[in-house]
């Protein structure tokens, strides 16, 4: 029997009624036609075009978030990364867009391009690192004060106001995400007149470590990060592990568990045990150049010339 | 007072006349050396830690180095005053207070190196604010302080039998009156009787004890500051063991340098013998050779086993560049001509003992470099990966910085002998008594002794608990969601378009259906997309188009986490035929499974905020031990000093 046979079949003995209880979500009262998802701060919605616009909820300022809040998270939130090397170009615009909306100094990048090559005989490939955002973080492990904390939601985020510089947590990760104030900052008005929170880390305070924050503040609006969000490969996803999706640049949204398992994604040193919030998918069948291949972008030329040891 | 003892008091005490011409040079010129360091660190305040060479890779240098290589040497009190009390050595007397006196000074270096290797110095009180006893940092703060508390007690128990001896020479030498004060007041009433000589027994007996596993402890945890972190080179199950005997190690050798300096400074020639020079060359000799082991067992296991990083760090350890030449000055000045000049004792003589010593000091200082910078340099991900190479080399201001360290115990170290004799004076005496009589020593073990504390042994795994995400399953139900769609106005005009969406089963595969219609008629061959909301997006199921009962389906994301009453939101539009299309419409459907919405209780584990009970336990009870030892030891002095009242 065709699926459509059985469906007919099936409608017809029900009557063209659905089989058991109708939840009806009437919408014809709706001033904004369109769906709603479940954060409180922001609407998503898809016009007649199929356009994804974000409405936010509420116009007016927001209340700043209390220390507690930030230091919880959002609830009922996992967020998670997917990087897909094989659509990664070593473009490093996620590394530039980053450090602009984070006013990163020159000396450091919070979300690092590397040229890997493991071995003399396999290939070559970019590999963006920002910071994992480990479920087993050895940097919070360490730190003696509790500077650098991690949310419910997965995020790892450091609180500068309370570090005490010992570097400790420098030492500790494996990825060597993270970085340090080393002399006064000099921040930007603009970095100034936003306020800190640990959720964006500036205005910088001297002699304090930082590292990527998953832009905690734009996904608790809903909102992709500033790296996944400028990749013009859509090679960064980004979303809520427990919703099972991610979202790249290109506005698609995927199930997470069939990426990862129809691309056989992986995280970068598992046997380390940190359980990074971070997957990457691998580089085959590239859409691009790979390092060192007539044709490949130069990694990031502009920052690369200010880099620091 | 025997006639010898009267000789032994007065040599000494001599020690303690007023500096000559290049007493006072000396002293000048630390003080020089500490006020340049003095002036580097507010300049280093000022301008942050840029001003040294550490950067975002070396994050640590120098003054980690400093503090290392001082908490090690703090440890040759406790070989010297404590193993060797222990074990009764009664050689051990003439240097025991030399050795004490290193103990504390250079806990008070190493600790202040600590501080000034921190960005933010003025936030200190953090550590006590928000400690967090994961930490190996919070270890180390806890047993540096419990060591310098007991090694303060220790040397200060042990000078007591001196202190009325030095009252009553300063106030025969006319000294100020200050002075006469301190000593009286810090000697409690010391008299030479067999009751105070019991409570001094008994609180020295168990202050060598407890001091030994307070010691071990003290340079373990500062192994797991770096053997705690996945670092090649570092995460090494050997370190704790292989720190406690580098320390011991150089420990020893810095006591012997200031043997030689005090020997030669304060003209104690006659009591600062050859043969302890010998005792301690043979215990240095042991001490290197354990060493080079310890060394033989972490490099060759590192090398056999080939691990990527491993190897990356072992070239870089005996390469050609900067790395590799420390390191091969390590090897010979730490390791193999120290071994060569004290292996024959034929050969033995003080200038080659002394030589050796200073060797394994500077040895010993670039060992702890080679431990710290190396692995900073080969870290998992290679920086050359990303055109930087990691590279240090000491500032101007950690070199002006570091030499002030050094001067500043020099100078502490001077300043004590200045207030106290270097020698023990009653020790001394005793063992020229016990030379004398050749009898063996009253038994000086206490009474009770205490448990030593296993201070050495910290649980080093726990389990970690992850967030519970526990997705709970809520009983499917069948249901099926109807809405009408407003016209679209650009459309204009448009008949109401009624879209009803329900989940249904077919040949095992579930299937999302929309039946769309228009007042009550199925329309046929409209096209119709599915999606379903997401926190970033819109996810797409597919499209269908529809037959002619009005029905398009697709198939059913199964499994897709709903929101916390296990609804999902589809979206569902007619995108053709074009005057049907319209917006798109939204429709909860129950029976998905429900999304973790609760916040999960923050567990007790290592990264979190709450510290799992095994680490609170253990810390507890050792510091409950040790503390509770060093609580007998003061009361023993209240009994001694009560002997006082009542006398």
């Amino acid at each position: 029997m065709e699926r459509r046979d059985f469906l007919r079949a099936g409608l017809v003995t029900a009557g063209g009624v659905a089989a058991g209880t109708v939840a009806v979500t009437e919408l014809a009262g709706r001033t904004n036609p369109g769906i709603a998802t479940g954060t409180e701060e922001a609407t998503l919605a898809l016009t007649a075009d199929g356009e994804l616009v974000v409405t936010p909820a509420r116009t007016g300022p927001k209340a700043p978030l209390t220390s507690a809040e930030v230091r919880r998270g959002v609830p009922g939130k996992k967020w998670v990364m997917v990087i897909d090397l094989a659509s990664c170009d070593g473009c490093g615009n996620c590394t530039n867009e980053c450090a602009k909306a984070h006013f990163v100094p020159g000396d450091r990048e919070w979300l690092r391009l590397f040229k890997m090559k493991d071995s003399a005989s396999t290939a070559p490939y970019w590999f963006p690192r920002p910071c994992f955002h480990c479920d087993n973080p050895p940097c919070t492990r360490v730190c003696p004060v509790g500077a650098t904390f991690k949310r419910a939601d997965g995020i790892v985020l450091i609180d500068n106001e309370r570090c005490i510089g010992c570097r400790f947590c420098m030492a500790a990760c494996p990825y060597s995400a993270r970085s340090f104030n080393w002399s006064h900052p000099g921040n930007s008005p603009a970095a100034n007149a936003k306020g800190y929170s640990p959720e964006w880390g500036y205005p910088r305070k001297v002699g304090t470590a930082e590292k990527c924050d998953f832009c905690a503040d734009m996904a608790r609006d809903g909102k992709l990060p500033h790296c996944v969000g400028t990749c013009s490969m859509g090679a960064m996803w980004f979303g809520d592990a427990n919703e099972d999706a991610v979202t790249n640049s290109k506005g698609d949204t995927v199930r997470l568990s069939q990426l990862l398992r129809d691309r056989a994604g992986f995280r970068y040193m598992e046997e380390l045990g940190t359980k990074p919030s971070v997957y990457y998918l691998p580089p085959d069948n590239r859409r691009s150049a790979a390092p060192g291949e007539p044709g490949a972008n130069r990694s990031n030329p502009l920052r690369r010339v200010d880099l620091q040891r | 007072m025997s006639a010898a003892a009267k000789v032994i008091e007065r040599d000494l005490l001599a020690t303690l006349d007023p500096l000559g011409r290049s007493g006072r040079i000396w002293i000048g010129s630390l003080l020089a050396v500490c006020g340049m360091a003095f002036a580097a660190y507010v300049y280093q305040l000022v301008y942050g830690l840029s001003v040294t060479d550490m950067r975002n890779y070396v994050s640590w240098g120098t003054y980690m180095t400093n503090f290392v290589f001082f908490i090690g040497i703090s440890h040759a009190g406790t070989l010297i005053s404590a193993i060797l009390r222990v074990t009764d050595a009664g050689w051990r007397r003439p240097i025991t207070r030399m050795a004490e006196a290193i103990t504390v000074i250079a806990l008070l270096v190493g600790a202040s190196m600590v501080c000034i290797d921190m960005g933010r110095p003025d936030r200190i009180l953090n550590v006590v604010l928000f400690g967090r006893f994961q930490s190996p940092i919070l270890w180390d703060l806890v047993s540096v302080t419990t060591y310098l508390t007991g090694s303060l007690l220790y040397l200060y128990v042990a000078m007591i039998p001196d202190m009325p001896i030095l009252a009553h020479a300063a106030r025969a030498g006319g000294r100020s009156p200050a002075l006469v004060g301190l000593y009286e007041i810090l000697g409690l009433g010391y008299r030479e009787s067999p009751e105070h000589r019991r409570l001094l027994g008994r609180a020295l007996g168990a202050m060598s004890v407890i001091i030994i596993p307070v010691a071990i402890s003290v340079h373990t945890v500062v192994s797991w500051v770096f053997g705690m972190t996945l670092r090649p080179g570092w995460h090494s199950t050997i370190f704790g063991p292989y720190f406690v005997i580098g320390a011991i190690f150089s420990g020893t050798a810095a006591i012997i340098t200031a043997m030689v300096i005090f020997r030669k400074a304060y003209h104690l020639e006659r009591y600062l013998l050859p043969k302890h020079f010998h005792k301690l060359a043979k215990i240095l000799l042991a001490l290197s050779l354990l060493y080079g082991y310890f060394t033989l067992s972490e490099y060759l296991t590192t090398w056999y086993g080939g691990a990527e990083t491993d190897a990356r760090l072992l070239d870089l350890l005996a390469g050609n560049g900067p790395t590799g030449a420390t390191f091969w000055i390590w090897a010979a000045f730490g390791l193999f001509i120290p071994i060569g000049l004290l292996l024959f004792p034929s050969k033995r003589s003080l200038r080659s003992i002394m030589t050796a010593s200073v060797l394994i000091n500077i040895g010993m200082w670039a060992k702890r470099y080679l431990i710290i910078v190396p692995t900073m340099q080969t870290p998992f991900i290679p920086a050359q990966a990303a055109g930087i190479s990691p590279h240090y080399f000491p500032s101007v201001i950690e070199m002006t910085i570091t030499a002030g360290a050094f001067a500043g115990f020099m100078l502490l170290y001077t300043l004590f002998s200045r207030i106290f004799p270097i020698l023990s004076i009653w020790e001394t005496v005793e063992d020229a008594e016990e030379a004398a009589a050749r009898l063996p020593a009253p038994a000086r073990t206490p009474d009770v002794l205490p448990t030593p504390a296993r201070a050495g042994r910290v649980p080093t795994a726990f389990a970690t608990l992850l967030l519970i995400v526990g997705v709970a399953t809520v009983t499917p139900r069948p249901a099926g969601a109807q809405a009408r769609v407003p016209a679209s106005p650009a459309v204009g005009p448009a008949p109401p378009v009624q879209i009803a969406l329900k989940r249904t089963t077919e040949d095992k595969q579930e299937m999302l259906v929309a039946i769309v219609t228009v007042n009550g008629r199925p329309v046929k061959d409209a096209v119709v997309g599915f999606s379903v909301a997401r926190t970033f997006g819109i996810m797409a199921l597919g499209e269908d188009q529809t037959l002619d009962d009005g029905t398009a389906a697709v198939r059913y994301p199964s499994g897709l986490p709903g929101d916390a009453n296990g609804e999902l939101a589809f979206s569902v539009v007619v995108k053709s035929p074009s005057a049907l299309a319209g917006a798109p419409v939204e429709l909860k459907l129950g029976g998905a499974p429900a999304k973790h919405t609760e916040v999960a209780e923050v567990p007790r584990a290592l990264w979190s905020s709450r510290v799992p009970l095994p680490v609170v336990g253990t810390i507890g009870f050792l510091l409950l031990c040790v503390w509770a030892t060093y609580g007998f030891v003061v009361t023993q002095l209240v009994a001694l000093y009560r002997l006082k009242q009542e006398g």
